[in-house]
C-alpha cells in the first residue's frame, strides 16, 4: 500500500507541477462552458412580447365575450384587445396593427347554447410570431370546450329533453373544469436546460482528457525509461498499473467535481442531490479510466495515445451532448445509450429534476458496465507499445 | 571462435556469488538475442559485459534485473531465483538503465526520495542516504532544481545515484556513459570504482574497451548473444597469446644492440627495421627499464621509445573477426 500511494502521489505531483491537468482539466473546459453558454445558453428561454388582438364580438354575446376575454388572462403574455367592427378585423391584421384578428359571428353564444355549432374566424396578422401561435392555441382550447357543450346539448336534444334545458346543459359543459388535468413532469422525465446540459457535457468531455493525463503517463514512463526502473523495484508487477489507474481516477474525479461545482456557481445550475452527483461522477470516471487503459494497450507511442484519446473524447463528448443536444432513434439510439458520457449527462438531468439513486439506475449500470467490459478488454488486447 | 574460458565460468573468487547466471536464453520470434549466457559475480567484484551494440548485453541485463522472462536458464541473486514476478531478489539489486530513468519535473532530491521509498527506505534513513548520494554524485548544490534543467552529465550521475541509493548488493549499470562528455564520464567511472571498494558487486555493460579495462575485475566478451570469452584482462589477452611491443628509435650500432636485447629474459624477439628496433617482450612496463639500459650500453643512441600492449580490442577482433565498434 505504501508503494502504491508513493507512485500515485508522485504522479499527481508531476501532473500538478506541469500544469497540464489544471489547464486541460479545468481552465479550458470552464472557458468553453462560458463561451458556449453565451452562445447557446439562452436558446430555451423565450421572452414573449406584447401583442394586440383585433376582435369583433357582439356586446350581448356572453360566450363570445368570454372567449375574447380569456385572451387577456394568459399568464406571461400581455394582450391588448381592440374591439372593432367585423369588417375592420382583417385590414387591421394585414396592416400589422394586430397580431391576431378574431371574428365572433353574430348569434355565436345562442348557437352554442342550442347545440348548433358556430364558426369563429381567426386572422393571423402580418409578422405574426410565437405570441400569435399562443393566442391561437388558447382560442382553440376554449372553442373545443365550447364544442363539448354543443355536443352535450345535441345529445340531450336527441334524448328528448325539453329545449329549455338544452341551453343550461351546454353552458354547464362549456364552463365545467377540465376532466383531465396535466402536471409538470418530475425526475425521470426531467431534462437539463441548455446551460446545465453544456456544463454536464463539457465535464464529461474533458473528463476523458483528465483521466488520460494519469493513465497515459504509463506510456511516458515507458518512453523515458522510468518504467524499466519501476519494474526493477521490489513490488508486485500489477502495482504500477494499479497506481496509474488510481492516479487517473483521482484526477478525473477531482476535475469533474470542480467543473460541476464551477458550473453550479457560474451558470446557476443545480444538478440535484450531491450524493447522487458524486455517485455518477465516480461511475463515469471509472468508465473513462477503463477506456483509457484500452488506449494504453493499443497505442505504440505517447503521440498515438494522445491522438486516439482526443478523438475518443471528442466523439463521446459530442455524442454525449457536450456541444449541442443529440437525439437519435432506432439502432443509433441504442448505440448512443451505451456512451458513458451520454449516460452521465442523462443521469444528471434526472438528478437535477429531483431524482434519487433509484431513478438513475439505468445510466449507472451503463457506466459501470462500460467500465467492467473495457477493463476486461484492456487485459486481453496485446500491448503494442511493449511489442514495439 | 569461442574460447575454452567461455565454456566453463570460473568459480567464484570469494564467498557465495551475488549473481549467478546459468544458461540464459531469450528469443524474439526467430531471433535468438541471448543464446545460453552464463557467468557469476562475487561480492565486491566488478564484472564487465563487453560487446558491440546488438550483442545481447541489454537483453541479458533485462533478464538479470527481472524485467524480462528468460526462455531458458535461470538467474539467481544471492541465491534467490530472479524473474519478472519475483519481489524479494529485487530488493538486493539496483538498476541503472541505459536510458535516463529519471522524472524531469522532479528535483534530484525528489527523484531520490521517490525511488528510495519504493525500495523500502523511509524516515531519517532515507533522508540521510539521499544526502549522502547527492554528495557522492556531486549534485548536493543542485538538489532542489528540476532535473529537466540539468546537463546530460548531471542527469547521468543522478541516474546512477538512484541505482545505488538503497545500497544494493548488486548494482547493474547498462552503458552508463553513453552520450556523456569526457569530464562527466570520468566522474562516473570514478564513482563506479569507489563502489567496489564498498563491497558492492557491479555488473557493467559497455562497448568501450577502455572502460572495461579500467573498471572491471573480470570481463565477459559477448557477441551474437553468447559469451565468447571470460576472464581478467590478462587472462583474456593470454587467450590470443600476443606479446607487448617496444619500439626503439635511434642511431649507432643497431644490430649489436638488437643482439644484446634479445638476450634479455623478457625479450622474445628483436628485429632491426631501418633506424628502429622492434622488440616483442613480455610485460613491457616492467621490462622497459632494462631494455633502455641495455640498448645504451650496446652503443645505441636513443631518440624515442614507444610501448604498445595488446588490448581487449585485439582480443575481440581475434575472437569475433570484427572490431568492437563495428
Amino acid at each position: 500500500m505504501r508503494q502504491l500511494l508513493t507512485i500515485v502521489g508522485n504522479d499527481l505531483r508531476q501532473r500538478v507541477r506541469d500544469r497540464s491537468v489544471l489547464i486541460f482539466g479545468i481552465v479550458v473546459p470552464v472557458a468553453l462552458m462560458f463561451v458556449m453558454n453565451l452562445v447557446f445558453g439562452d436558446t430555451d428561454e423565450v421572452e414573449l412580447g406584447d401583442v394586440t388582438v383585433a376582435a369583433s364580438v357582439a356586446d350581448d354575446d356572453e360566450l363570445g365575450q368570454a372567449l375574447v376575454g380569456t385572451l387577456t388572462r394568459i399568464e406571461g403574455l400581455d394582450v391588448t384587445v381592440d374591439r372593432v367592427a367585423a369588417d375592420e378585423v382583417r385590414p387591421r391584421a394585414e396592416a400589422g396593427d394586430a397580431q391576431l384578428g378574431i371574428i365572433v359571428p353574430t348569434g355565436f353564444g345562442d348557437a352554442v347554447t342550442r347545440g348548433e355549432g358556430a364558426t369563429v374566424d381567426l386572422v393571423e396578422g402580418d409578422g405574426a410570431g410565437l405570441e400569435t401561435d399562443v393566442l391561437v392555441s388558447v382560442v382553440r382550447g376554449v372553442t373545443e370546450q365550447m364544442t363539448a357543450g354543443t355536443v352535450a346539448a345535441g345529445a340531450a336534444a336527441a334524448a328528448g329533453l325539453p329545449p329549455e334545458q338544452l341551453g343550461a346543459i351546454a353552458q354547464q359543459v362549456a364552463e365545467a373544469p377540465p376532466a383531465v388535468t396535466t402536471v409538470e413532469g418530475t425526475t425521470a422525465t426531467e431534462q437539463l436546460d441548455a446551460s446545465a446540459a453544456l456544463v454536464a457535457g463539457q465535464a464529461g468531455l474533458f473528463l476523458l482528457f483528465t483521466v488520460g493525463f494519469g493513465v497515459l503517463s504509463l506510456i511516458n514512463e515507458r518512453e523515458q525509461g522510468t518504467l524499466a526502473r519501476l519494474r526493477s523495484m521490489p513490488m508486485r508487477p500489477g502495482l504500477i498499473v494499479t497506481a496509474k489507474a488510481l492516479a487517473g481516477y483521482v484526477l478525473g474525479v477531482v476535475a469533474t467535481l470542480v467543473l460541476l461545482a464551477a458550473g453550479t456557481l457560474l451558470f446557476d445550475v443545480d444538478f440535484g442531490s450531491p450524493l447522487v452527483v458524486l455517485v455518477l461522477v465516480l461511475s463515469v470516471v471509472a468508465a473513462a479510466t477503463s477506456l483509457t487503459f484500452v488506449v494504453v494497450r493499443v497505442a505504440r507511442t505517447s503521440e498515438q495515445a494522445g491522438v486516439a484519446q482526443s478523438i475518443i473524447a471528442v466523439v463521446l463528448g459530442m455524442a454525449g451532448g457536450a456541444f449541442f443536444p443529440v437525439a437519435a432513434s432506432g439502432a443509433a439510439a441504442g448505440i448512443l445509450d451505451l456512451n458513458p458520457v451520454a449516460a452521465f449527462t442523462r443521469a444528471l438531468g434526472v438528478s437535477a429534476g429531483g431524482g434519487g439513486l433509484g431513478d438513475v439506475t439505468g445510466p449507472l449500470l451503463t457506466m459501470l458496465g462500460f467500465a467492467v467490459v473495457l477493463a476486461v478488454v484492456s487485459r486481453l488486447v496485446p500491448d503494442r507499445g511493449v511489442a514495439a | 571462435m569461442t574460447s575454452d574460458v567461455a565454456h566453463r565460468p570460473a568459480e567464484p573468487r570469494t564467498g557465495t556469488p551475488v549473481l549467478e547466471v546459468a544458461g540464459l536464453v531469450r528469443r524474439f520470434g526467430d531471433l535468438t538475442a541471448v543464446g545460453g549466457v552464463s557467468f557469476h559475480i562475487a561480492p565486491g567484484e566488478t564484472y564487465g559485459l563487453l560487446g558491440p551494440n546488438g550483442a545481447g548485453k541489454t537483453t541479458t541485463i533485462s533478464m538479470v534485473a527481472g524485467l524480462l522472462a528468460a526462455d531458458d536458464g535461470e538467474v539467481r541473486v544471492a541465491g534467490r531465483r530472479m524473474g519478472p514476478r519475483e519481489v524479494e531478489p529485487k530488493r538486493l539489486l539496483g538498476l541503472v538503465p541505459q536510458e535516463l530513468a529519471i522524472y524531469p519535473e522532479l528535483s534530484a532530491r525528489e527523484n531520490l526520495l521517490f525511488f528510495g521509498r519504493l525500495n523500502g527506505l523511509g524516515g531519517a534513513e532515507l533522508r540521510q542516504r539521499t544526502a549522502e548520494v547527492l554528495e557522492l554524485i556531486g549534485l548536493a548544490d543542485r538538489a532542489k532544481g528540476p532535473t529537466k534543467e540539468f546537463s546530460g552529465g548531471m542527469k547521468r550521475r543522478l541516474n546512477i545515484g538512484i541505482g545505488l541509493l538503497h545500497r544494493p548488493e548488486l548494482l547493474i549499470l547498462d552503458e552508463p556513459t553513453v552520450g556523456v562528455d569526457p569530464q562527466s564520464r570520468n566522474a562516473i567511472l570514478e564513482s563506479v570504482e569507489a563502489l567496489s571498494t564498498e563491497g558492492m558487486a557491479v555488473l557493467y555493460t559497455t562497448h568501450y574497451m577502455e572502460e572495461a579495462e579500467r573498471l572491471c575485475d573480470r570481463i565477459g566478451i559477448i557477441d551474437a548473444g553468447t559469451i565468447q570469452a571470460e576472464g581478467t584482462r590478462e587472462e583474456l589477452i593470454r587467450i590470443i597469446g600476443e606479446l607487448d611491443e617496444i619500439r626503439l628509435v635511434g642511431s649507432g650500432n643497431l644490430t649489436a644492440a638488437a643482439t644484446a636485447l634479445e638476450a634479455l629474459d623478457a625479450v622474445d624477439r628483436a628485429v632491426v627495421e631501418g633506424r628502429e628496433i622492434l622488440l616483442h617482450v613480455r610485460d613491457a612496463p616492467t621490462a622497459v627499464a632494462a631494455v633502455v639500459t641495455t640498448a645504451g650500453r650496446s652503443g645505441m643512441e636513443l631518440s624515442d621509445v614507444e610501448i604498445s600492449r595488446p588490448d581487449l580490442e585485439s582480443v575481440f577482433l581475434h575472437l569475433t573477426g570484427k572490431a568492437l565498434r563495428d
